[in-house]
């Protein structure tokens, strides 16, 4: 790429926020014609702020952008941006749900389409087909948005943020420039590769800037990444030159030695008790014939790709739903198919899911959260009465214990970020310590700090003798945590591993 | 001066009670102007008498709407508990009050049943229950004008203690307790939780079905003590008890700062909502204005007492 002009480059933004906080100091990166640049860091390092600045929205104290060599001032409002080639896709509510694909694509650019009789739907159309086609995006311009796969939807998103630089840069010779913003966040493993390689097959047609904290995904994608770490540039990798580990990029993200290459050292945990069986398990469309036993501090995975039944089997052991066939005890005790999450939880099964919403009480504080599972232990000895001093010191113990960073434990749970949220899930779970945990995503949309402080977490459980069931998205997830790993395939076990055995796999 | 008292944080964080009490007091200021018989002893008494046991329903009520859910019964309860009062009094003596009583918890548990058990939505349930209570009170009462000759029974409401009389106590006791319970006890944390979020309160380990019977248990008892002390209140009455009484129930509960989505709010925010309610309702009363002023007035400052208390910017989704 040397010697070769990048069509975008800032040099030395900063950015300051209420005079006080320094979101950006002193930033550079480039991108060259055809490739996709990556910008990684923890939420709060400043990804953000880089490219709302680079869209339009917000304007920078200090620094200087090119195009195509060219000295030009920043823009000034996402409509200037798309003019100059600069457009974002953000990392969600970027879809109306109930527009056709084509209304979709030319939102906000309608009034090029009006003829003499309301809108010239079939220009529309024959537009918008040869824009998806282009772009190599298998959906018909008739269907509404909401009944797109999240992927495609993704797509056609990036493809209505080119039609939109072609439009509003009337004719110029622009290089579009799109702006990713976590676009990977709520799609799952096999969505997340389509939508990478539809995005390659664009490469000609446009630049990208990839925006995330998923280091694997980061590794096979992109060209070259810039880290950002609290507001600063800290390391840049071309990933054609320079080799670089997956460690590497987590030490410059987080700036300090992965836990996952401590804690993988760590002793087996595993009891003889057996806690949990399951015998010929099945519930029609969903699972057939599961057998399983999970031991006393053992970790075990449900792995398959998406619909081989691992969810299904989680909610069941949960209470959430019913099974039809087998046996399931808990404990040494038969249990009944039927039976609520409450009946499971006082035989000691809980169950944690890292999807946003499911679990927490959003307008509670931290403390109330942690006290939803736990209230035997802050009632008074002989009323049915809260104690909200001994409530208050255990949420004070999980908070600190756990590295939640919010300004109190009487902080509303809506007001915090991703990974403290579901700090104070995985939290109130620990206190509550139940004798065995299911855990669905129970890392999913968070970044790499605090995954990793969850894992600490987990180990922690493991090393405390309670039992894990694990289903995830990510096999690193398996590999790390995992002492036996279920594979699952449409519905069926297809065979039982060993964690060195994934381990060995997930390698390959 | 009056935006850098506004911006003060502990005004910004008790917005929700702040907005309730300014109402309030712009009502009592209001009627006093208007009418300087409102703030005399007299007047006080009879707002006393006009918020009293519409208090002890809105209580029971109050824990409802917290849990997301709707009692629409809740007025016929109360009028087939008063009726039961009047009407069995003669024969049963006192017991006619337990029977009352057990007769209202009896409806507010089929109301729980209803929802928990057979999944109808509470709101057309209890309109459903309610229309059926309101027949079994038409059947027992013929439609007749009741009197209450039992003084010793009136007295439980109408006695004198400190200038006030005995039903404000009753009242002011019923809404301290709902509040403890509300605040300080797994019951009130389990009907919050029901409301604020139903999947989570059921994964965090909630039974979810026994708790929504107790709560429409609740609200049917509630109703049932407001109707019994009200009828000592007034010594005797007819169908016409408790009735147009749902919408200014559910607008003081609402004005009072819990919100219909359910997961906020409590019977503490509830007392003042029944003071603006029941005093407008009152003082339009005193100043003798014609009904359909009455009607149009109130419903008006329902609807912008709600604009003005609810806290929407934690509300995503209005239905």
């Amino acid at each position: 790429m040397k010697g070769m002009t990048p069509i975008l480059e800032v040099r030395d933004v900063s950015k300051t926020f209420d005079s006080v906080v320094q979101a950006l100091d002193n930033v550079s990166i480039a991108v060259y014609r055809g490739e996709v640049v990556g910008v990684v860091g923890e939420n709060g390092a400043g990804k953000s702020t880089l490219m709302k600045i680079l869209a339009g929205v917000y304007a920078p104290d200090r620094g200087t952008l090119f195009l195509n060599g060219k000295k030009v001032s920043f823009p000034r409002n996402p409509k200037e941006a798309a003019r100059r080639g600069i457009s974002i896709v953000y990392q969600e509510r970027g879809v109306i749900p109930h527009l056709r694909v084509y209304q979709f694509l030319f939102l906000g650019h309608e009034e090029r389409y009006r003829g003499p009789f309301g809108l010239r739907k079939a220009d529309m159309r024959k537009e918008a087909r040869a824009i998806l086609d282009e772009f190599h995006v298998a959906c018909d311009t008739e269907s509404f948005m909401y009944e797109l796969p999240l992927a495609t939807q993704k797509m056609v998103e990036i493809a209505r943020a080119v039609l939109g630089i072609r439009l509003e840069s009337r004719g110029e010779e622009v290089t579009p420039v799109i702006i990713l913003d976590e676009p990977t966040a709520p799609l799952t493993l096999e969505e997340r590769k389509e939508l990478f390689a539809s995005i390659l097959r664009m490469k000609e047609r446009a630049s990208f800037i990839f925006v995330s904290h998923i280091i694997p995904e980061i590794m096979e994608f992109v060209n070259r990444v810039y880290v950002l770490r609290d507001g600063k540039l800290v390391a840049h990798y071309d990933f054609s030159k320079d080799t670089v580990t997956e460690e590497d990029l987590f030490r410059a993200i987080v700036g300090r030695e992965s836990l996952a290459h401590i804690l993988s050292e760590e002793e087996s945990s595993v009891a003889p008790e057996v806690v949990l069986q399951a015998e010929g398990l099945t519930k029609n469309g969903a699972y057939y014939d599961v057998s399983f036993v999970l031991h006393r501090g053992e970790c075990l995975g449900l792995f398959g790709p998406a619909g081989s039944g691992k969810s299904e089997i989680i909610r069941t052991l949960a209470g959430i739903l019913e099974f039809d066939k087998g046996k399931l005890r808990v404990k040494g005790r038969d249990v009944s198919p039927d039976e609520p999450p409450y009946i499971r939880l006082a035989r000691g099964v809980g169950y944690c899911s890292g999807e946003s919403g499911k679990e927490l009480f959003f307008h509670w504080s931290i403390a109330k959260n942690i006290s939803v599972v736990n209230l035997e232990k802050v009632l008074h000895r002989h009323f049915p009465v809260i104690r909200f001093k001994r409530e208050e010191e255990m949420a004070k113990t999980i908070v600190e214990k756990l590295g939640i960073k919010a300004p109190s434990v009487h902080t509303d749970c809506y007001s915090l970020s991703g990974g403290n949220k579901q700090k104070v899930s995985i939290g109130k779970w620990l206190e509550r310590s139940p004798d065995i945990l299911l855990l669905e995503d129970p890392t999913i949309g968070i970044d790499v700090g605090a995954r990793e402080d969850i894992y600490g977490v987990l180990f922690e459980m493991k090393r405390r003798g309670i039992a894990l069931i694990l289903v995830s998205d990510d096999p690193k997830e398996y590999a790390l945590l995992c002492d036996r790993i279920l594979v699952m395939r449409k519905g069926r076990v297809e065979r039982v591993m060993k964690a060195k055995e994934f381990q060995e796999m997930a390698v390959v | 001066m009056l935006s850098a008292i506004l911006s003060q944080t502990w005004v910004r964080r008790n917005a929700g009670t702040l907005w309730p009490l300014l109402v309030a007091i712009a009502i009592v200021l209001g009627f006093q102007i208007a009418n300087p018989a409102f703030l005399r002893y007299e007047g006080i008494i009879t707002l006393i008498y006009a918020m009293s046991y519409f208090l002890i329903a809105a209580c029971g009520l109050t824990f409802v709407i917290m849990m997301g859910s709707f009692d629409f019964a809740v007025p016929s309860v109360l009028k087939l508990a008063a009726l039961l009062c009047v009407m069995y009094i003669g024969r049963f003596g006192f017991f006619a009050i337990p029977l009352a009583l057990a007769v209202s918890l009896g409806i507010g548990v089929l109301n729980g049943v209803l929802l928990a058990y057979l999944r109808v939505p509470s709101f057309m349930a209890t309109l459903g229950v309610s229309i059926v209570v309101e027949g079994i009170a038409l059947y027992l009462s013929k439609g007749f004008l009741h009197i209450m000759y039992d003084e010793r029974f009136r007295a439980l409401a109408t006695t004198f203690f400190l200038g006030l009389p005995t039903i404000f106590y009753w009242a002011i006791g019923i809404w301290a307790l709902s509040t403890f319970l509300a605040i300080c006890t797994p019951f009130g944390r389990r009907t919050y939780a029901i409301g604020g979020n139903l999947i989570a309160a059921r994964l965090s380990g909630i039974n979810v079905e026994k708790q929504r019977i107790l709560v429409f248990a609740l609200s049917g008892f509630l109703a049932g003590v407001a109707g019994v002390l009200y009828m000592a209140q007034l010594g005797g009455g007819s169908m016409l008890i408790g009735s147009d009484m749902s919408i200014p129930l559910f607008a003081s509960v609402v004005a009072g700062g819990t919100a219909l989505s359910g997961g906020s709010g409590g019977p503490h925010r509830t007392l003042l909502g029944v003071v603006i309610i029941t005093w407008m309702q009152s003082g339009m009363l005193m100043l003798a204005l014609g009904r359909d002023i009455q009607m149009v007035i109130f419903g008006l400052i329902a609807v912008a007492v709600a604009v003005a208390t609810m806290d929407r910017k934690r509300t995503r989704v209005v239905k």
